[in-house]
Parts: C-alpha cells; sequence; structure tokens
C-alpha cells in the first residue's frame, strides 16, 4: 500500500532538500521528523522525502552554519534535536529562494512557449 | 571557530527519536503500535546507510580511502614480488641515475656559496665596449686589481683571488696543494670566521710581505690532525716558508665550484715565489678574478653608471707602454662589467654545461623508457586482475575509487623507486665526479641533498607514477563486468584488443632506445676517432718529467748547464732510449702564441698570421718521432751564442712561404714598436702535429732551439721514450736528478696519460652515453620480450587449437614473429626519424663525422632489430611447444 503511494509521489530534485529545510525552519525551530513531515503536509502530499535522506542534509547545513541544533522536549514530552535558522542560513533562503524562482520561471517559459505553439 | 565534534550515539539518539515521533503520530492515526513502528522504520529509509552518511560527512574520507588504497597496495605488491622487484630496480636506477645528473648541475651551477649572504655577492669582468655581446672576461691583472680597489666607491667590499698549487715537498717529487692566493680582504668580505687562530686580513697583504698561510679545515684535520700547535708553526710552499696564522671554517673551500683550497696565502705572496718581474707588476699577466659585495643603497643602474666612470681611470692606470700602439688603444677601450657571483666562479659550468644537460635528456629519457617497461608490466598484471576489479566494481566500487586504488599502487612503486634512487644517486655522483676529474686536475664537489634536489627527485617519482600508471589504471577501470566474470579465457576477443597499447608501448620504447643507441654510437665513434687520431708525434712510452730549476733557487744563468747535466745522466740511465727537452709539452695546455711574417705573408694580418711557439732541444724530435721533412734537425751547435735558428712545420710552410722551400729563408716576429726582431732562419720543416688539443686543426708551428728560451720562470719538461712502461722509470730519474740537485721539484707523468686527459667530456659523454644507450636498449627488449611472453600465454589455447586442426609449427611462429617485426619495424622508423631530426644539436660535441651519420645509424638499427628479433623469437618458440591436448584442456 505504501508502494503504491510512492509510485505517484514526486521524487525531489538534486539539492533542492537544503531549500525546502531551510524554508520550513523559517516558522521556527524543528526536530527532524517535524520538519519531514511538514515538507510533506505543506506540498500536500506531493513530493517524496525519504526521512533517512534528511538527516546527511541536515548534518550538512549545520556544517555550513546555516542551521543550529539543540536538543529539547516535544510536544509529547519525548527528547528531540531541535534545529533553527541561524542569520546566515536566513541570508542564505533569500538567495536560494530568489534563485530557485527565477530557475523555475525561466523553464516555466520555455514550458508554457512550446505548449502554446502545439 | 570551535565547534564541538559530534558523537556518534548523538546522530543514533537523534534518528531513534525521530522514529518514535513518526510511529506515535501514526498509531494516533489508528495503527497498532506494531505496525506503526515498521511503517516509520520503513519510511526513514536505510538507517544503517544515513548513519553511514553521518560517519563519512564527519572526517576527511579520502583520508580513509587514501589509507586502506595504501593498505591494499602494499598487499598487491607483496603477492607478486618479482614484478615488484623488478620494477623497483627499474624505478631505482632511472630515478637515481636523474638525480645524480640533476644534483651534479644543481651543484655546479645553481648551489649558492656557502658564505654571508652569497646573493649580494657580483662577479667583475672585463668587456671590449665595442662588441658589447662577448662574454666577459674574468682575469686581470695585478694593476688594474689595486687600481680598482683602491679607486672603488661602487662596492661595500672586493676581493681578488686566484687559483694555484704548491709544492708541499722539499725537493724530490712533488707533493702538490691545492692553494689559493687572496687579497687581504678576501674572508672579511665573504664573511668566513676562523676556526683556529686568525684568516688574512688587508694587513698580511701589503708588497714585501713576509707571507701567512691560512688552512682549510679539512686539510688542517688530514695533514695536522686538526692540532692547534700547527698554528705559528711554519709550512714550506714551493720551497718557502710561510707561517700558518689560523684555519677557515669548515664547509668553506673557497669560491670557485669544482675545486677546493688547502692553503690561502695573500696576493702579496706572489713576488716570493716569482722574484724578478713578479705577477705583481708583470702587467702582460691576468691572473686574478675579482669579487665584489654590493653597497647597500646603490641600484644596479648606478653601480653601471658609476663603473662607466671609473673603468677609463683604472685601465689608463694599468696599461703597459710596452704593448703595440693597437694592443694599448684596445686595452684603454675596456670598460667593467659585474653580474651575479652567488654561485661562485667555476671552469666546469662553461665547459661541461651541454655535455651534462645532453646527459640529464639522456637519463630522462632512460627514465621514460623505463616508465613504459613498468606500464606494460602493469598492463598485463591488470589483465590478470581483471576478475578482482570485476568483483569490486560488482560490490560498488566507483570507477573514480578504482583509478584511484591502481594509482596509489603505482605511487607506492615510485616512493621505493626515489628512495632507492637516492642511494643509486649518491654512488653515481662520486662517479661522475671521477669521470670528470684526471690526474693532474681533480674536481672536487660537496653534494648535498637541497630543496632543489630533493624536490627533482619527488617530482621525478610522481610523474614517473603518474606516466607507468595511468594507462592501466583507466583501462582496468573500464573492465566489462559480463566478461570478466566469465572465466572462459578462451577466444575472448576483448582481450586481444586490450594489447594494443601494449604494442604502442613497446614500439615507442624501441623508438626512443634507436635514439638513445644512436646519440651513444655517436659519441663512442667520435671517442674513438679522437683517441686514435694520427697526432703527429708517437704518444707511447714517453715519460714526462717536469722539472722546476726555479723553485729550487737555481740562477737562471746556471739553469742551461743543470739541464744538460741532468739530461746526460738521465740519458745513460737503463732503459733510457731518448729524450729531449722543451719548454712545455703537446696538449698539455700551454700554448704560446705570437704574430710572425715573412716576405711572402704581408696579406696576413691578425690571427692569420698567428704562429705557436715551442722551444725545444736536440733529440725532442727523435723521441717523439716527428720525422723532420726537409733541412735539418737541431743540434748541439745551436747554442744560445749561435744564431737563433727555426723549424717549422708544413702548414706554417704553406702558409708563410707559399710554393717556396722554406729552409733557408727567413722569418721575423712581430714586437713592439720599441724593438726590431732580428730574421730568423728556417733550418727544417717538420710534419704537422698536434699542440694545444687533438680537435684543433692543423696549425702554423715554429720550433726554436731551447738555448734560446727567454727566461721568466718558466722550468723545462723533459721527454724520455723509455723501452720500459714509462712510469717504472720514475724512481731512476729522481735519483739521477738528485745526483745533480737534491733540491729540484720533479713532477712525472706520460704523454699517454696527458692527451688522454684532454678528452675527459669525449670520455665522459661516451662512457655515460653508452652506458644510458645499453641500459635503453636492454630496457627495450625487456619490454619487447615481456609484452610477446604475454601475448603467447594469452594466445595459447588458439594455438592449441590451430595446432590441433593441423597448422605446421612454422605458421605459429610466424604468427608470433609477424607482431614482433611489426612493432619492431614501426618503433625503428620512428626512432630513426626522431633521431634524425633531433640530434642535429650534438654537432659541436662530436669530432670527424656528422650527426646522421650513416654507419652509426645502420648499426644501431642492426643491432636493435638483431636484438629484437631475438628477444621477441623465445616466446615465439615457446609458442610452437604448446602442447594441443594441455591448451585445450582448460576449455
Amino acid at each position: 500500500m505504501i508502494t503504491q503511494e510512492t509510485k505517484n509521489r514526486l521524487e525531489l530534485l538534486q539539492g533542492t532538500l537544503d531549500l525546502l529545510i531551510l524554508r520550513i525552519l523559517i516558522f521556527g525551530s524543528q526536530h527532524g521528523q517535524g520538519i519531514a513531515r511538514a515538507i510533506q503536509q505543506t506540498s500536500e502530499e506531493e513530493l517524496l522525502v525519504e526521512h533517512g535522506a534528511l538527516y546527511p542534509a541536515l548534518q550538512r547545513l549545520e556544517a555550513r552554519g546555516w542551521i543550529s541544533a539543540k536538543w529539547g522536549v516535544s510536544i509529547n514530552n519525548r527528547k528531540a534535536r531541535f534545529y533553527s535558522l541561524t542569520t546566515a542560513g536566513r541570508k542564505q533562503l533569500v538567495k536560494e529562494t530568489t534563485k530557485w524562482k527565477r530557475l523555475t520561471a525561466a523553464i516555466g517559459r520555455i514550458l508554457g512557449s512550446r505548449a502554446e505553439r502545439s | 571557530m570551535f565547534r564541538r565534534e559530534r558523537k556518534r550515539s548523538d546522530f543514533n539518539a537523534e534518528i531513534e527519536a525521530h522514529i518514535r515521533h513518526e510511529s506515535e503520530r501514526l498509531q494516533e492515526q489508528g495503527m497498532s503500535e506494531c505496525d506503526a513502528l515498521a511503517a516509520a522504520r520503513r519510511t526513514f529509509g536505510n538507517v544503517t546507510r544515513a548513519e553511514e552518511q553521518f560517519y563519512e560527512s564527519r572526517r576527511w574520507l579520502w583520508w580513509d580511502h587514501s589509507r586502506q588504497d595504501v593498505r591494499f597496495g602494499l598487499r598487491m605488491l607483496r603477492k607478486s614480488p618479482g614484478f615488484t622487484i623488478v620494477a623497483i630496480l627499474t624505478l631505482a636506477l632511472g630515478i637515481g641515475a636523474n638525480t645524480a645528473i640533476f644534483s651534479l648541475i644543481d651543484t655546479v651551477m645553481f648551489r649558492m656559496l656557502p658564505v654571508r649572504e652569497p646573493q649580494e655577492l657580483l662577479q667583475v669582468g672585463v668587456q671590449d665596449a665595442q662588441s658589447p655581446s662577448d662574454e666577459p672576461d674574468s682575469w686581470f691583472s695585478n694593476a688594474v686589481w689595486e687600481d680598482l680597489r683602491n679607486r672603488q666607491n661602487v662596492f661595500s667590499g672586493i676581493f681578488s683571488w686566484s687559483r694555484d698549487r704548491f709544492d708541499l715537498a722539499q725537493g724530490g717529487t712533488v707533493h702538490y696543494v691545492d692553494g689559493i692566493f687572496v687579497s687581504g680582504n678576501y674572508f672579511n668580505t665573504l664573511g668566513i670566521l676562523p676556526r683556529a687562530g686568525r684568516l688574512l686580513e688587508t694587513a698580511d697583504d701589503q708588497r714585501g710581505c713576509p707571507g701567512a698561510a691560512v688552512l682549510s679545515y679539512g686539510f688542517w684535520r688530514d695533514h695536522f690532525g686538526g692540532a692547534q700547535t700547527a698554528i705559528g708553526s711554519m709550512i714550506s710552499l714551493n720551497n718557502h716558508p710561510f707561517e700558518i696564522v689560523g684555519v677557515s671554517s669548515p664547509g668553506f673551500y673557497g669560491v670557485d665550484v669544482g675545486n677546493k683550497f688547502d692553503v690561502a696565502i695573500p696576493v702579496c705572496a706572489a713576488a716570493i715565489f716569482d722574484e724578478k718581474n713578479s705577477r705583481l707588476d708583470n702587467r702582460d699577466s691576468s691572473w686574478l678574478h675579482i669579487i665584489a659585495r654590493v653597497k647597500p643603497g646603490v641600484t644596479p643602474d648606478q653601480r653601471k653608471a658609476r663603473l662607466g666612470v671609473l673603468s677609463p681611470q683604472v685601465f689608463a692606470a694599468a696599461v703597459s707602454r710596452e704593448w703595440s700602439q693597437r694592443e694599448q688603444q684596445f686595452f684603454l677601450r675596456l670598460s667593467l662589467v659585474t653580474s651575479p657571483g652567488a654561485t661562485g666562479l667555476s671552469y666546469l659550468r662553461s665547459r661541461f654545461e651541454k655535455p651534462l644537460h645532453i646527459l640529464m635528456a639522456v637519463a630522462g629519457l632512460v627514465l621514460l623508457i623505463a616508465c613504459a617497461n613498468i606500464a606494460s608490466l602493469m598492463l598485463a598484471r591488470a589483465a590478470t586482475r581483471n576478475r578482482e576489479i570485476a568483483v569490486r566494481k560488482a560490490l560498488g566500487a566507483s570507477r573514480s575509487r578504482l583509478v584511484r586504488q591502481f594509482l596509489t599502487e603505482c605511487m607506492l612503486l615510485s616512493s621505493a623507486g626515489a628512495l632507492l634512487g637516492l642511494l643509486v644517486a649518491r654512488g653515481g655522483t662520486a662517479l661522475l665526479v671521477r669521470y670528470l676529474s684526471t690526474e693532474k686536475s681533480k674536481v672536487f664537489l660537496v653534494f648535498s641533498l637541497d630543496s632543489r634536489v630533493l624536490g627533482f627527485t619527488v617530482a621525478s617519482a610522481l610523474l614517473a607514477g603518474i606516466l607507468f600508471g595511468i594507462l592501466p589504471a583507466f583501462r582496468s577501470a573500464r573492465v566489462s563486468l559480463t566478461s570478466a566474470m566469465k572465466s572462459s579465457q578462451a577466444f575472448d576477443s576483448e582481450r586481444r584488443i586490450r594489447f594494443r597499447p601494449a604494442r604502442w608501448i613497446v614500439a615507442a620504447q624501441v623508438a626512443l632506445s634507436l635514439l638513445l643507441l644512436v646519440a651513444s654510437g655517436l659519441f663512442l665513434r667520435s671517442f674513438v676517432k679522437l683517441s686514435t687520431l694520427n697526432v703527429g708525434f708517437d704518444r707511447k712510452n714517453v715519460l714526462i718529467v717536469h722539472a722546476d730549476l726555479h723553485t729550487a733557487k737555481v740562477p737562471p744563468e746556471q739553469w742551461l748547464m743543470v739541464f744538460d747535466q741532468i739530461g746526460a745522466r738521465l740519458l745513460s740511465l737503463p732503459g733510457v732510449v731518448s729524450l729531449g727537452r722543451s719548454v712545455f709539452t703537446p696538449v698539455s695546455g700551454t700554448a704560446w702564441v705570437q704574430t710572425i711574417h715573412t716576405d711572402w705573408s704581408r696579406d696576413l694580418r691578425g690571427n692569420a698570421a698567428q704562429a705557436w711557439f715551442n722551444y725545444v732541444s736536440a733529440g725532442y724530435f727523435e723521441t717523439l718521432r716527428m720525422p723532420v721533412l726537409a733541412g735539418r734537425d737541431f743540434n748541439d751547435r745551436d747554442t744560445n751564442t749561435a744564431p737563433m735558428v727555426a723549424i717549422v712545420n708544413e702548414t706554417l710552410a704553406r702558409k708563410f712561404f707559399p710554393n717556396r722551400n722554406p729552409v733557408g729563408k727567413t722569418f721575423r716576429i712581430d714586437a713592439p714598436p720599441t724593438k726590431q726582431s732580428p730574421p730568423i732562419e728556417v733550418v727544417g720543416v717538420i710534419e704537422d702535429s698536434k699542440y694545444g688539443s687533438l680537435r684543433e686543426g692543423p696549425l702554423a708551428k715554429a720550433f726554436f732551439p731551447i738555448s734560446h728560451v727567454p727566461r721568466h720562470g718558466d722550468s723545462e719538461d723533459f721527454v724520455i721514450r723509455t723501452a720500459t712502461p714509462p712510469m717504472s722509470l720514475a724512481s731512476a730519474v729522481q735519483v739521477a736528478v738528485a745526483g745533480v740537485n737534491k733540491a729540484i721539484p720533479l713532477e712525472f707523468s706520460t704523454l699517454t696519460e696527458q692527451v688522454d686527459d684532454s678528452l675527459v667530456q669525449e670520455r665522459l659523454l661516451a662512457r655515460l652515453s653508452t652506458f644510458f644507450g645499453a641500459l635503453a636498449m636492454l630496457l627495450a627488449v625487456i619490454g619487447l620480450y615481456g609484452a610477446t611472453s604475454y601475448l603467447v600465454a594469452q594466445r595459447q589455447t588458439e594455438f592449441g587449437v590451430r595446432m590441433a586442426i593441423g597448422a605446421p609449427q612454422k605458421s605459429i611462429l610466424g604468427l608470433v614473429l609477424r607482431d614482433v617485426v611489426i612493432v619492431l619495424a614501426g618503433g625503428l622508423t620512428a626512432g630513426a626519424c626522431l633521431a634524425f631530426a633531433s640530434l642535429g644539436v650534438l654537432q659541436k660535441l662530436l669530432f670527424g663525422l656528422a650527426p646522421h651519420d650513416s654507419f652509426t645509424f645502420i648499426a644501431a638499427i642492426g643491432i636493435l632489430s638483431g636484438v629484437g628479433v631475438f628477444a621477441g623469437y623465445i616466446p615465439a618458440r615457446r609458442a610452437t611447444r604448446v602442447d594441443p591436448v594441455v591448451a585445450l584442456r582448460y576449455e
């Protein structure tokens, strides 16, 4: 049943996971599972994120100083590692978002024009 | 910023928390606890992989991988010790030879002197302002030196020096030590400190000085046992006592690279040896080198300007009125120039620069051939490792990882080769120095592993490793999984194709080794031609005895008498066939040139009118077996009271007496305008012979009776033709001379030795290039043999099948040999073209043959193809012996 579900979902483009994580964290600190949930929910279950893949990405972002991490307690009273956006991360998010928007706009224009012609 | 290292357990805890959160969420949606946990794990994916990625992100992964690669590489190399040993030895030899030659070049050309701030030193030279492109001359007369020293305001320090040798023995067989004359501020300007006592100072170098000596540290240690008592004691140099005032610091050998000094004495002491008309006053004698230290604040342009002002003053003060008008004008036109002096001065530099560069290129090519050999060995090995590689690939090794693993193995090999090569280089440099040295001029060089040499070795090892590793590495990474996993080795078409680069490699090896063989053949033939050249005299069994009456303090007016006495005693010695005397002997490096004229040579001017002089006694021509073609030989009646006569050689006769018989005619020596030289009658003509070097063309030579030799401090040589080996007479000669005067220093040599010593460069090139040429050929042949053997082994089954269905042995032999011949022919053609195109650079170093001498080419091609076919024949024979049954059983 889950395999069925997976097939219909979109796989993430390379490098976009970082952007999504940064974006999710803009609403405040969150733990790994929460981030994964948030991506899935916000995308209306369209995007597929293998939860395991999240952690290397978090690791990478932390190493670059864009996010910071702290152990805390979640709402259901469990220990969890909470990630939050740093100032550098905020800047990076702006930069990446602009880039992404330009890219999608450009790609959209190309794909759109072809559609008109045909 | 400091960042805390995150622990693995911390990461695992985080993942654990994640899964719990997820499963709790799913439970809230109504799943059972067990299902929820499983689902949470499923959505998480591969936990181990996440952990692994976390692990990898923390470290320098490449370091980890490198360590693995090194460990694995070592294991692989240990598994095939034969290959490893051959590869390492080949590399050691190749890298060692390159390092040896480079370190010689480095020591001679680039190494800075071990003195204070060597980069501040300047070599002072002299240049004719009218031809500024000429290499500046670095010799000065004492008059120029003294005036420059007193007048200069350009440098912060300036000193002069000159190399000489001093005889320690007081009579009898000479015992020379390497000496230098140094001006008073030599040690001070260089910043050399005394090891014991004091060094020479300005006060030691004043006209009329008593003479003081400073010993080098090495000489003090070896000769005086490093005893403090040596300071203040006397040392006899050329039979004159000098007080030892101190010892210079260890590691300082003087400023001329290639020589050392044992004893340093002040410039003023030249007067002690020379007495009348000493080198201090003789303006004809340019015997000093000058080195200066830059003055802070004086820019190179200012220095040039100031020297421009200084030069006319200095040369005006040092000109000699004895010279002809033209010579004086030339002298006054000279100007002082400076060039960087940080590396000191070395005669080796100009003399051996080109040969050393050629040897460097040759050694580089040998290393290249060696790399090619190892590359083909690696290729063969890579083929046998196909399965291993396929397994690693199947397990997920990336291509880059495989290539890196291969290159790591290569680097291991080349590093081991380089380490061993450093040892080879040590032996090699010692051998090179021995080849550069002759009995009379020993080359002294101190080699050290400086950063340049080490850098060179490391770079050549790296380059070699990449060169021989890159091809096998990339080929192995292209191994196809399916075919490699199949066990059958039979008609594997891919294998044959894979073999192709090995053939290219072997062909390239053959081409390069042909190039080296031709070069070595050219050098060898030049050397043989030179050493078997008709020199115009018979060099065998001639003992040369250099007798120095000046040092023995015999008054010049008695010289003739003493020499005659010695001559008479020597002639009566058993074993002496004949003897003669001359002021110097052929090919000894001494020359006496003056311009002459006759009534028929008015149009000869300058160099064209030069004649090479020597003064010889009766018996000289007979002893050297130089036939008198016309007229007479000198005899006892040619005394100093008889009129001056001359015997000329054919070239002089032809040039100055065209189409005439010169006997009975006269010529005059060009003299300063103040003097008129008397006409000299030609009494005989002798055959042409070599004078200064074996390479010279025919020179106009004139011989005069030795009784007429102008006396100014020169000594004379006896030439003695012996019935037994010449050196066996040395002790008898010494006893006989001591019977006349015990104080006469004697130096013995043979004419054969003297002629041979003039061919140092040619011998060096011939020896080393032959060695390298043979080595290159050996490597290429081994390569060919290896490649053919490999091919035969690969096609064993095929041959077995062929023979089983009736192919005769001959056709199998032909099959293999055809491949060998194709490779050889390709390589030889390429090599011959390469040699033809590139060996023109050798032109100047050859003698008596052109760089594209056809005999040498044909011989080299013949040898290489003969040896090559033989190397291919052995494995080809093996192919024909394949037993079809055994070969097919593999299937």
